[in-house]
């Protein structure tokens, strides 16, 4: 009862006490005292937290997204990796826009694709085409 | 020494014409002080477009990779005695790529309101 009572002071502001003073049939004299001056002691405080739910982690957070080549180390040399970044027509590279990927994967396959075409390993105006029916990873038409 | 990597494209050759390219360029950086790790042959293809070297157009060549280490003295005297060389079609230094493929913690969302507007301190 008591503790219901020091909840409720808690929670409802001064002008409801007076209608709380009338139901609380069986309060002491003592519980009278601690309404009317709106504090609540050092007990009833920790009986009251440990009523609160425990501050965690939110337990059914998702792992963070992750970019197709999270985890995958990108070389120059691997000019079939690097070709399904870059347009079968044009042989210009696609955007973070439509590749989907992060900052930091997107600038290394930019990187890669640029310095494969100046040492003469991968074409520069079109894709290989041997490497044409490899899996889409960038639709341009449907971006991420 | 750091260590260096040798993207060689060679002319297309016959077999002991390419050996012999090869043995040249490698003793020659050994000569100036490298120290040859591995040469791995990336195998003979098509060319990705046309390159003319030495009055000659080449559309073929042959694939090479040095893996050294050496003084960074050695770059520029290498390209030098690279571009004489009339079976060399392209060779490029570059630095051995550092595989890292530590942990790529994924994409972190980034706050955009906080990253556009300004707040009053």
């Amino acid at each position: 009862m008591a503790a219901a009572a020091t909840l409720v002071v808690s929670f409802r502001g001064w002008g409801r006490l007076q209608q709380l003073l009338g139901a609380g049939k069986g309060a002491s004299a003592f519980c009278a005292v601690l309404w009317r001056r709106g504090y609540t002691s050092q007990q009833e405080l920790e009986a009251h937290k440990v009523d609160l739910p425990i501050e965690m982690e939110n337990p059914y957070k998702d792992p963070p997204k992750r970019c197709v080549l999270c985890g995958i180390n990108v070389d120059y040399k691997n000019v079939q990796l690097l070709s399904q970044f870059v347009s079968p027509y044009t042989g210009r590279i696609y955007g973070r826009h439509i590749t989907g990927l992060c900052g930091k994967k997107q600038k290394e396959i930019s990187k890669a694709i640029k310095r494969a075409h100046v040492i003469g390993f991968m074409p520069v105006v079109y894709k290989d085409p041997t490497f044409l029916n490899d899996p889409k990873i960038c639709d341009i038409r449907h971006p991420e | 020494m750091p260590r260096y990597e040798l993207a060689l494209i060679l002319k297309a050759m016959q077999r002991p014409e390419v050996a012999a390219t090869l043995k040249r360029t490698i003793e020659a950086l050994m000569e100036r002080g490298a120290v040859v790790r591995n040469l791995e042959n990336l195998g003979e293809r098509s060319l990705p477009y046309k390159i003319s070297k030495h009055n000659q157009d080449h559309r073929r060549g042959g694939y090479f990779l040095v893996d050294f280490d050496g003084p960074p003295a050695i770059v520029s005297t290498m390209m030098d005695h690279l571009g004489r060389d009339v079976d060399v079609i392209r060779p490029t230094f570059l630095k051995h790529p550092v595989s890292k493929t530590e942990e790529c913690s994924g994409i972190i969302p980034v706050n955009y309101e906080d990253k556009l507007y300004t707040k009053k301190k």
